[in-house]
């Protein structure tokens, strides 16, 4: 189908893309690891229950830990091998995580689920919640919950809107994988029953917005600007439907799914493969040779960094994600999640580490709110303790944590810090149920 | 990996803009007000330009000298206190030195001067916690306190070097001496009174007795033009304030031929030479939209902006005063009403709020 252009959004920034590093390196596969180590917390919500123990053989795309609840999915072992330990750890975040260690064999014995030709419904949203997909976007909400929702939606709005800096892992997916990423649409538009597929794909990547418009999904073209692939932004600019604050994405009637997670889904369909590998972008400047890498979840970075060659100068910052959301990593010893989609290793010319300086009230941060919040009270009023006043007059719920205030921000202030701690403060409060 | 590498919360790429790169796009902004003020008022107008910025920088330095804790012992390291206050050094108090000078007639003695720069940075400034913190606009609050102080020399404009291109004597006389009548503005305040003026001579200044920046409306919007390239400002900001301003003007204007017997008239003649007199340009492009004293968000400061207009413009015709200084304070201390009242409201707040009032 012919390309649309998407309508036009407020506010965002335009920060420098260095996706010119990684863009054009076609994807390789990582050479497999002698250890991989796989969190249970590999998606929103609960982490999953392991269901093996130490001393036990697994096969390659075996069930290694299972979901519990309702928004939690299940875990796989990455390759065959033996388990070793399972333990608790500190994960990238800092929290704590329980990881399962797998010394793996190169034996490369496959355990998946038959493949299933020309599925129901029914057996795709079955398939997508045994094969443990979750939205690859970065925020790892399970996508079998996604499939069923509450309210009848009549629009699939794929994200190709790979609108992080510097990550190229869905761009090259987009390139090298378009037939199996539009069959894995069609099999989440038929689990959910809709015939509306949009995909939105920024300007700058013309060259997938071609290979889509060869296909019968209908490809919107987004304007080069962050956070455009933010869902409630996508939901807008390709649809015109406001997302109300608090709501879901299905109470306008769309769901987002990202172009990774179609591709997870068209593997799990035709192939029976469980999620347990995906597409990483290793880049920054001080890494060697930027890279597209299929990765096994559970991989450790310093088997990443030593295939990409290594440091090139001494790395500022270590980030593992995209820079404007991403998680800033103390060690390489940290090992990745489904939803890593980039190990960015930044130079001190290319990360962000001044010192504050004092407010100047300028209202660039709120110039450039996808949300039109307030950051700068927030901010000031977390500062000052008060945290009630800080989420009234910032509207900090509805945030999205997409970091744009903190990037313009010309005294660097630590908004997203302050935003964080107001939210963390919310829900502490909504849990104790007091008003 | 050394353990060298930064961790902190994301976003972990930030744009290159600084606070003190700001400054220096307004100072920048300022430079063709500074040069043309020393162009049409002479040596005079220099020497007001160093000793407001000195005065400025100098209090900052000394009041950061003395107010941090530990004073005596700093005065055995000066060197040290020097360096930590060169590097937060922000180009903020040059930025007021330079609006002070601007706003200030070239007659007014160094030594008022230098008064007024401590007062804008010590008092008004550094008192409520320096950059960012400051209630009023240090340079009007400073201009106000001058004007209160030494009124005889802060009301008497010199004539600039360079003569009017259209000399009034040229404008046919029935007319113009309605006109000043109507604008009402008192000949001690403006030694020409404005009206009488061609809008050109207004525009550019020439022949125009007035404040050492304000009178070139040609600088004025080169600085104006130079803040929106650089973003420092909003296109918008002083266009609206000037456009409200300009059609209040002539419509109080009207009274004044009310008043003179002829009637009522919305005469849109007036609307350049009131827009052009005055401080009200320069107020607009670098008082008005001064970050630290005007309210966040587009719909607030659009508010924010007409209101001071309007103001300004009645203002103006009851008192015959030059009044914009006073606004300018007066709606600074108005701002947090506006960042109160008028907080925008999120992305997807107003289908919320239907859906609400349909359950009831």
């Amino acid at each position: 189908m012919k390309a649309k252009k998407a309508k036009f959004y407020f506010g965002g920034i335009h920060p420098h893309d260095r996706k010119a590093l990684s863009a054009c390196a076609a994807t390789e596969t990582l050479p497999l690891p002698e250890i991989l180590a796989i969190s249970t917390q590999q998606s929103l919500g609960k982490p999953a229950e392991p269901v093996v123990a130490a001393g036990q053989c697994v096969k390659e795309g075996e069930i290694i830990a299972r979901a519990n609840g309702p928004v939690s999915s299940d875990v796989f072992a990455s390759a065959s091998g033996t388990v070793t330990e399972i333990k608790e750890e500190t994960g990238a975040n800092g929290s704590k995580e329980t990881f399962i260690f797998i010394k793996t064999d190169g034996n490369g014995e496959k355990a998946f689920f038959p493949p299933l030709s020309s599925p129901s419904a029914e057996e795709i949203k079955e398939r997508i919640k045994n094969c443990g997909i979750v939205g690859l976007g970065g925020a790892g909400f399970p996508t079998a919950v996604k499939v069923a929702p509450r309210t009848p939606v009549d629009t699939l709005i794929i994200n190709g809107a790979e609108c992080e800096p510097y990550l190229t892992c869905d761009y090259r997916l987009m390139l090298e994988k378009t037939d199996e990423t539009v069959r894995g649409a069609r099999y989440i538009a038929k689990a959910l029953g809709v015939d509306n597929i949009i995909i939105g794909i920024e300007a700058n990547n013309p060259d997938c917005i071609a290979a889509f418009e060869k296909n019968d999904i209908q490809p919107v073209i987004l304007k080069r600007k962050y956070p455009m692939g933010g869902e409630k932004q996508l939901i807008y600019v390709t649809t015109g439907r406001k997302v109300g604050i608090g709501k879901l994405p299905a109470d306008v009637g769309a769901v987002v799914q990202n172009v990774a997670t179609c591709f997870a889904v068209c593997e799990a369909v035709e192939l029976g493969k469980p999620l347990y590998e995906r597409i990483i972008t290793v880049s920054g400047k001080a890494i060697k040779s930027p890279k597209n890498l299929w990765v096994k979840v559970g991989t450790q970075i310093k088997d990443i960094i030593n295939f990409c060659g290594g440091e090139n100068f001494t790395p500022k910052k270590v980030v593992q994600g995209g820079p404007m959301t991403g998680v800033a990593l103390g060690s390489y010893d940290h090992y990745t999640h489904k939803t890593t989609s980039g190990i960015l290793l930044m130079t001190a010319d290319e990360a962000a580490a001044e010192e504050p300086t004092p407010c100047l009230n300028c209202g660039k941060c709120a110039d450039v709110c996808p949300m039109r919040l307030m950051p700068m009270n927030t901010a000031f009023y977390a500062s000052a303790g008060d945290m009630d006043a800080a989420a009234k007059y910032g509207n900090t719920a509805a945030c999205i944590e997409c970091g744009a205030c903190e990037y313009i921000c010309p005294a660097k202030r630590p908004l997203i810090q302050a935003i964080r701690k107001t939210k963390a403060y919310l829900r502490d409060k909504n849990k104790r149920g007091d008003k | 990996m050394d353990n060298t590498v930064v961790i902190s919360t994301p976003p972990h790429v930030k744009s290159k803009r600084t606070t003190r790169r700001i400054m220096i796009d307004v100072v920048i902004a300022l430079i063709p007000c500074a040069v043309m003020g020393i162009v049409y008022f002479g040596w005079r107008a220099a020497v007001t330009e160093i000793v407001s910025v000195l005065s400025c920088v100098a209090s900052e330095f000394v009041y950061f000298f003395i107010a941090n804790k530990g004073f005596s012992n700093k005065c055995a390291n000066a060197a040290a206190v020097c360096k930590r206050w060169l590097k937060q050094f922000d180009f903020s108090s040059v930025v007021t030195g330079v609006i002070l000078a601007m706003v200030l007639p070239s007659e007014v003695p160094w030594y008022a001067v230098l008064l007024g720069g401590i007062f804008a940075i010590a008092l008004v400034k550094m008192l409520f916690g320096g950059t960012g913190k400051n209630l009023v606009a240090p340079s009007t609050a400073a201009r106000v306190f001058m004007f209160l102080s030494f009124s005889a020399v802060m009301t008497s404009y010199s004539e600039p070097i360079l003569g009017a291109i259209f000399p009034a004597e040229d404008l046919i006389q029935s007319s113009a001496t309605s006109l000043s009548g109507l604008l009402n503005i008192k000949s001690e305040i403006y030694s020409q009174p404005t009206a009488l003026m061609n809008v050109l001579d207004l525009f550019l200044g020439t022949g125009v007795a007035g404040c050492i920046g304000e009178t070139s409306k040609a600088a004025i919007i080169l600085g104006y033009i130079y803040l929106v390239a650089r973003n420092v400002i909003k296109w918008w900001q002083p266009v609206l304030y000037l456009v409200v301003f300009g059609f209040f003007a002539v419509f109080m204007s009207g009274f004044g031929y009310l008043a003179g017997g002829s009637g009522y008239k919305f005469d849109m003649a007036l609307f350049l030479p009131h827009i052009f007199s005055g401080g009200v340009a320069f107020a607009s492009v670098f008082m008005f939209t001064d970050y630290v004293t005007s309210p966040k968000g587009a719909a607030a400061q659009a508010v924010f902006l007409v209101t001071a207009a309007v103001l300004t413009a009645v203002l103006r015709y009851f008192t015959g005063m030059e009044v914009v200084s006073f606004i300018v304070l007066l709606m600074n201390l108005l701002v947090p009403l506006f960042d109160k009242y008028l907080m925008r409201k999120p992305f997807g707040y107003k289908k919320q709020k239907k859906q609400k009032e349909a359950k009831q």
